[in-house]
């Protein structure tokens, strides 16, 4: 369909730019650099100390709830487009739709608001 | 003969980053891979006219989606050596499991049945409607009880993500915020007129009122009844 792909012919443009010069900047130190490794220079480097252990550890799961809250939002915004772009159409019935639906997000909202669950300790 | 050529190259990244994704050994390389399969995906699905879903791809499945693996796989303590002890003893399941998907497919892909060139898809177009318009036309009016579910849905997760991980550990210094917000300076603040040439430290420290840490925490929070313990650690810096 060539008429999306005018619209998004910028878009397209901006990809391949940053392609390449993605793969300049990593090609060019790969050919142009000096590269003599050996195993103290590969270590991880932490701040100049010896690395305390590996990074696959345990942590808290309340990043995870964070992330997962995240997600919820995002759907909810995610069904907010098609709406607003068709809000004309849908009538009063549409626009009340989707006030329901946000007044059930609201209500799990304050839930968790009330629940602390977006203090961080 | 342009739309055809970014076509290809969309595809043709998307499957080799999904080969990647499935090859490489550095599961976090793996799930970059997959934001990059995420992304040609959106890029055909562009291609193809359905702009909402190559922007909700973007938006849900990079944004969010690929984050909470970023999390599952750091959270994995995953360890090559124990990985590759059991392969021997689980093989036989593996093969037997594998063998009976590839015979299914096999099976499905041979009662597959293409429909002759020529024949067009009996799929409409909106008329006039650009796609998300006509998505939206439809998702509010006509399916109103199902986005309902979906809103009940979304509650359900939310609700339970917060039932599953959420600990109060009550370790935490929080504020009674109103409280915070309305102090004035001269509660908590001492001047102190400190002579020239003097040691701070023989002043007494960079003095703070006694109760300025813990009158406006939250009850039961840390620190909310603790006395100077903390106050003592202040004057020694």
């Amino acid at each position: 369909m060539p008429s999306v792909l005018g619209d998004y012919a910028p878009v397209l443009v901006f990809g391949a730019i940053s392609v390449v010069i993605a793969a300049a900047m990593l090609g060019m130190a790969l050919v142009c650099g000096q590269q003599k490794p050996y195993p103290e220079k590969v270590t991880a480097y932490e701040c100049g100390f010896e690395a305390f252990d590996d990074a696959r550890r345990r942590f808290d799961v309340r990043f995870y709830l964070v992330a997962i809250l995240f997600i919820i939002f995002d759907l909810e915004v995610a069904f907010l487009f098609p709406w607003a772009v068709s809000l004309s159409r849908i009538g009063l019935f549409g626009f009340l739709s989707m006030l329901g639906f946000l007044s059930v997000l609201g209500i799990g909202f304050l839930y968790e608001w009330r629940k602390g669950a977006l203090d961080w300790d | 003969m342009l739309a055809q050529l970014v076509f290809y190259v969309f595809a043709a990244v998307l499957l080799l980053s999904a080969a990647m994704v499935i090859s490489v050994r550095n599961p976090v390389h793996a799930v970059l891979f997959l934001i990059l399969a995420f992304f040609n995906a959106a890029g055909l699905f562009l291609i193809a006219g359905a702009e909402f879903l190559a922007m909700l791809l973007v938006i849900v499945y990079v944004g969010a989606v690929a984050v909470l693996f970023l999390f599952v796989v750091m959270m994995l303590d995953i360890d090559f050596t124990q990985l590759r002890e059991g392969l021997q003893r689980h093989a036989p399941i593996g093969i037997c499991v594998g063998g009976v998907l590839f015979a299914e497919l096999i099976m499905a892909l041979s009662h597959w049945t293409m429909a002759p060139a020529g024949v067009s898809v009996p799929l409409q177009a909106a008329p006039g409607l650009t796609n998300t318009a006509a998505l939206g036309t439809l998702i509010y009016t006509h399916y109103v009880l199902l986005f309902q579910a979906c809103g009940l849905v979304l509650l359900v997760a939310m609700i339970g993500a917060i039932v599953l991980t959420l600990r109060q550990t009550g370790s935490g210094r929080r504020q009674n915020i109103e409280k915070q917000h309305a102090r004035t300076p001269e509660e908590t603040l001492v001047l102190v007129r400190v002579p020239l040439g003097e040691n701070v430290l023989e002043q007494g420290g960079f003095l703070r009122p006694q109760t300025s840490y813990y009158d406006t925490a939250v009850p039961g929070s840390y620190g909310s009844t603790g006395q100077p313990a903390v106050e003592k650690e202040e004057t020694g810096a």
